[in-house]
């Protein structure tokens, strides 16, 4: 009699399908299959967004060198190089720079002179135009005996297209005017307007002699993995006159926004999994907890742990299918709207979607069905049927346990998929947990101040507090994911209002577009009249001195290579090289006299001179003098030209390096540099209808070079715009998830909220008291979670902002309003939306559907 | 008066006759339905008691219980003195503390959950008290269910044939919520009688209705029950329902006690002039 066979009914499928079917429809799946379509959706869009992203913005800031990498020096590249770059099948292209007066009948203007070989560039476009009504086209090859040149030498030489130019001794035709020069951005101190000729034309110009100065660049390109063959076997052979660069390490301002964009996309992509899969487990609980007495029956009935495990694992395994192939369609639509935002901004023809976000989404994905379900759905299918008859409300799960292993492991596991960052997803990780256990016990404490408050405010109130403390335990956690949710939505929105607002503060509306130098002393008079007549917007004039600080305290300093983007006149790139100890300072430094502190700089160690004062002395930047161990009263030695002198520091400025402004790290007081002959440079904001005028008039002035940044700065701005267009796609993203959440956590109490409906209504209470106090208990519990994600986002944010960004830090109280009154608002809708057909339930429907 | 005398003692006999020949009609039920009045259910020295901090609660007292295949029998006691814990037992729903429970013959206290679960299938069929219709499921998907998971063929017509005896064979396809209580519990009735169990276990199953539905309700059971010779053991405490089963047993705090045999006639009498 006992041999029994345990058999499991083929009915399982059928019932399992039949259960699928009619949840959906009623809309029992509704919160999971979102969770899941979202997490999925996310990851997909933002993996192949950012990936498209980062690829475009690699290839277009690619664009900003020409190449993959670029090897520069004073010299030649040595043979063997070359030899072994063309071995690894890397394409070359090389150019030589060098600056000159070149000359165009009596006219004449010193230009920089860039000449390259065929293949130039082997990244990015460079394009432009045979007539000036034309539109830019690319520029394949440049002929023997042409130049092609900026628009502003036609004006300064007074020439036209088909107008010859003569360079050194050699005459060239100019064909066409260049409008994009693909590592323009690198190009940000030259001594002029840009001509490129053909570097075989380069030696009958007879301007490269022994000792002249001109600077030799070769650029690569190729397979990835060539190139970083390439490199391992190339970089420990450079010495310090040899530079290697990316395109990332060419252009701080330009890496840095890369960088930033990219960390932050990746941060708000991870907060975005993080909530969907906490949608998914708030879902997923409930889900388990509402299919108990179901599995307590079917066992009563006679049936086999087998059949419910069957029945389960099909009924989510096609749940979890089904939510994931629509989310990878979700997915894939958010993707290419993302796309088409930005393809007015950025070339993504080159971007090819690989299968990593595919991947990336359907490992989320099955993640998120799994792990943050496998303990709800395990702990259904133990339910025991003896519960049919004891009843279901004693099988509340644990909400804390080592159960939560689980999610936990598999929440670090998405991030690190996601991140491949180890530190960013262990504290995010470690940071989320140790923020919930102190919000949970901040919450139960408010709720429990609440309670006291509240006997003294109104029925409806009074009974809204009441319900908060009473159901202290359920709402603490519900606190935690409202308190979760609106920090990140807060936190991002901060992010990217001070990234972005941030970024844009580089350029304010009058930042100097050109730089003039080479400025004579007798010219700087009529210069000075001739912006005053045009109100053109300039920073002053200031003198300028190359020179080399050789010794400190009469200790000599190490002399390098100057490095061509050294020039220090301009913001923070110096900042970002980070020269190595006393050695680095070797290098030619712009040096001027002021004789007041210019603005953006402050004093930050002893102090500014008086304009009379006669001892020579010098002010140095507090970066700088950070890193040479110079301190306040140490002597400096500078050598500029011929000319030696020593100088003690006699203050230490800090210097805003993010503001357009002419900065200098040396300034010296007039009485230190007064004999010393020089010229003077200039920042000026040229409008666009005035560019003509001016450059007319600087035609007069051949030796005065004009630099235009308005490009670099329209490339740049470019660049934000399109990161802006990014994150505000993931920011709706993340608002969506952390809706979810919301919904989640809410349709959770909703058995509750219907049985303590029913009571109330059974002991007579009004519907407008019931409908205002489950309101106001909404509202006070946004209202919390709202204040309490306005402290954690200001910790958060600091963090961020110090840690990861690198940014100065900030507060923002106006965004504590915003997260309280948005959380309560919020809150408040999404908890009476979903209460609001129990609350106009009759009094005898409700009791039936409870009782 | 004589007239009357003779009148009423008529009645009396038809009475008795109407009875002796339904007992009958039961026994020959019994005997077409099952070959033999053989013990169905058999209970010894089953005790329960749960372990309640450095405490143990004694639940049930040892009780010795024997069922025949085919009575119908009532346990009738107030509320916590032990009636549905010792159900869940005689069920295989939950496991004695001491004691042993056969089922048809299988030792119900030596099997672990998985073949408790087989025996219900096989054997048993349950009323709850709260219907415990699945909700995803239709009302003929709901009868259909014990029937599918004993891997009967014919589930589908059965069910549909059982919908009719209810008086359901229109709500088919509706769902649980679509349905009145006394509705949902027709269709736990027909769940109940699918797979034509050996015994059929009802947990107070018109306490969540209202009398008359009630009364309903427990004619239905007992028709079907009649007319399908299965053994029926009832928890109820409602006097009433009780009576109408053929044995009454009363829990009092874990003790159970066999109640008289005359109650159960009169009472018997009773509720067939109820029903008639």
């Amino acid at each position: 009699m006992n041999e029994l066979t345990i058999k499991s009914s083929p009915a399982w499928f059928k019932q399992s399908l039949s259960l699928l079917h009619h949840e959906f429809r009623r809309g029992d799946l509704t919160i999971i299959f979102l969770a899941i379509v979202l997490a999925v959706g996310t990851v997909f869009s933002l993996t192949g967004f950012t990936e498209q992203i980062k690829q475009a913005i690699m290839s277009n800031s690619a664009n900003t060198i020409g190449a993959d990498r670029v090897y520069g020096a004073t010299r030649k590249i040595p043979v063997e190089f070359l030899e072994k770059s063309e071995t690894l099948s890397l394409n070359i292209a090389s150019k030589i720079l060098t600056d000159s007066m070149v000359f165009a009948g009596d006219n004449m203007l010193l230009s920089e002179l860039d000449a390259v070989s065929d293949s130039y560039p082997l990244r990015g476009k460079f394009m432009g135009k045979t007539s000036l009504t034309q539109t830019p086209v690319s520029i394949e090859t440049i002929k023997l005996g042409t130049a092609w040149v900026e628009e502003s030498v036609l004006a300064r030489l007074d020439v036209k297209i088909g107008g010859t130019v003569e360079v050194g001794v050699l005459p060239l035709t100019i064909v066409g005017v260049i409008t994009e020069i693909p590592d323009r951005s690198y190009r940000m101190f030259t001594a002029g307007p840009a001509i490129f000729l053909n570097i075989e034309d380069m030696p009958k110009t007879e301007l490269i002699q022994p000792g002249s100065r001109a600077y030799y660049q070769y650029l690569f390109a190729g397979e990835q993995d060539d190139i970083e063959t390439f490199e391992k076997w190339l970089k420990p052979q450079l010495n310090d006159t040899q530079r290697w660069y990316d395109a990332k390490s060419a252009q701080s301002r330009l890496s840095n926004v890369l960088d930033r964009s990219e960390k932050f996309l990746s941060l708000a992509s991870m907060l975005g999994i993080v909530l969907a899969a906490v949608a998914v487990a708030v879902a997923s609980r409930r889900y388990g907890q509402r299919h108990q007495p179901m599995v307590a029956v079917f066992k009563a009935l006679g049936a086999s742990k087998s059949h419910v495990q069957k029945l389960y694992m099909l009924h989510w395994g096609l749940l979890s299918l089904i939510s994931i192939c629509v989310g990878l369609v979700v997915g894939y639509l958010l993707m290419l709207i993302g796309v088409s935002a930005i393809e007015n901004y950025l070339s993504l023809d080159e971007s090819q979607l690989s299968f990593k976000p595919f991947f990336t989404a359907v490992i989320t994905g099955l993640l998120c069905a799994v792990a943050f379900a496998i303990h709800p759905i395990t702990e259904l299918i133990a339910t025991k049927p003896l519960d049919v008859i004891r009843g279901f409300s004693q099988n509340v799960l644990p909400k804390f346990g080592w159960h939560q292993l689980i999610p936990l492991l598999a929440l670090f596991a998405l991030l690190m998929l996601f991140s491949r960052d180890l530190m960013m997803s262990l504290s995010l990780l470690l940071g989320g947990i140790l923020v919930s256990v102190v919000l949970l016990f901040l919450g139960r404490l408010i709720m429990g101040a609440g309670r006291t408050a509240g006997t003294k405010a109104g029925k409806s109130w009074h009974l809204a507090l009441a319900n908060l403390k009473r159901r202290a335990n359920e709402n603490s956690v519900q606190l935690v994911s409202f308190t979760i949710a609106i920090q990140l939505l807060l936190l991002i929105t901060v992010m990217k209002s001070s990234i972005i607002e941030e970024w844009q503060s580089q350029f304010p509306e009058n930042t100097p577009n050109h730089y003039l130098l080479n400025i004579t002393a007798d010219e700087v008079v009529p210069l000075k009249a001739f912006a005053q007549e045009l109100a053109i917007d300039n920073q002053g004039f200031y003198s300028i001195f190359l020179g080399r600080l050789s010794a400190i305290n009469n200790e000599k300093t190490i002399s390098i290579d100057d490095k061509k983007d050294s020039t220090e006149t301009e913001s923070d790139e110096k900042k970002e090289e980070k020269p190595k100890g006393r050695k680095g300072a070797g290098r030619e430094l712009s040096l001027t006299w002021q004789s007041e502190l210019p603005i953006e700089n402050e004093v930050v160690e002893g102090k500014w001179w008086q304009e009379n004062d006669n001892t020579p002395q010098v002010s140095m930047e507090s970066g700088m003098a950070e890193r040479l161990a110079i301190k306040l009263g140490d002597k400096l030695t500078f050598t500029i030209g011929s000319d030696e002198f020593t100088v003690p520091v006699t203050s230490i400025r800090d210097v805003n390096w993010k503001s357009r402004q002419l900065n200098f790290i040396m300034i010296f007081n007039q009485a230190a540099i007064q004999n010393i002959e020089s010229t003077s440079i200039s920042a000026w904001m040229i409008p666009d209808e005035k560019k003509k005028q001016v450059y007319r008039f600087l035609s007069e002035y051949p030796t005065i070079s004009i630099m235009d940044f308005g490009s670099i700065m329209k490339q740049l701005m470019n660049m934000i715009d399109q990161v802006s267009i990014a994150i505000e796609l993931i920011l709706v993203l993340v608002i969506l998830a952390g809706s979810l959440v919301l919904v989640a956590q809410v349709q959770a109490s909703m058995e509750e909220r219907e049985r303590e409906l029913a009571i109330l209504r059974t002991l007579g209470a009004k519907g407008s008291l019931l409908r205002n106090s489950v309101l106001f208990e909404f509202i006070a519990l946004g209202g919390v979670a709202g204040l309490m994600a306005s402290i954690a986002m200001e910790i958060a944010v600091y963090f961020l902002q110090t840690q990861v960004f690198e940014m100065a830090a900030s507060f923002h109280f106006s965004y504590w309003l915003v997260g309280i009154g948005a959380g309560a608002a919020f809150v408040g809708i999404m908890g009476m939306l979903s209460c609001w057909r129990l609350l106009n339930l009759s009094s005898v429907t409700l009791i039936r559907r409870t009782m | 008066m004589v007239c009357l005398d003779a009148l009423l003692a008529n009645v009396e006999e038809d009475v008795v006759n109407v009875r002796k020949l339904k007992n009958i009609k039961i026994k020959m039920g019994c005997l077409f339905m099952k070959s033999d009045s053989e013990i169905i259910l058999k209970i010894s020295a089953l005790t329960k008691s749960v372990q309640l901090e450095d405490k143990a609660l004694e639940l049930l007292q040892p009780i010795d219980l024997t069922v025949n295949s085919g009575e119908t029998l009532a346990i009738v006691g107030s509320s916590g003195s032990g009636k549905t814990t010792l159900l869940s037992i005689l069920a295989g729903l939950d496991l004695p503390t001491s004691g042993e429970v056969y089922l048809k013959n299988h030792p119900l206290h030596q099997f672990n959950e998985e073949q408790r679960s087989q025996v219900r299938a096989n054997h048993v069929g349950f009323i709850f008290q709260q219907f415990l219709l699945i909700s995803s499921l239709t009302a003929l998907e709901n009868v259909m269910l014990p029937a599918e998971l004993a891997n009967q063929p014919d589930a589908k017509e059965q069910g549909l044939a059982l919908l009719k005896q209810v008086g359901l064979a229109e709500r088919g396809e509706h769902y649980p919520s679509q349905l009145s209580g006394g509705e949902q519990q027709r269709v736990a009735i027909a769940r109940a009688f699918i797979t034509k169990p050996d015994v059929l276990f009802a947990d107070e199953p018109t306490g969540n209705l209202d009398t008359k539905t009630g009364v309903h309700i427990a004619d239905l059971l007992f028709d079907l029950n009649e007319k399908l010779g299965t053994t029926l053991i009832l928890v109820t405490h409602d006097p009433k329902l009780a009576l109408r089963c053929q044995r009454q047993v009363e829990m009092d705090s874990g003790i159970l006690q066999e109640k008289s045999a005359t109650t159960t006639s009169t009472n018997e009498y009773a509720a067939d002039m109820k029903v008639g």
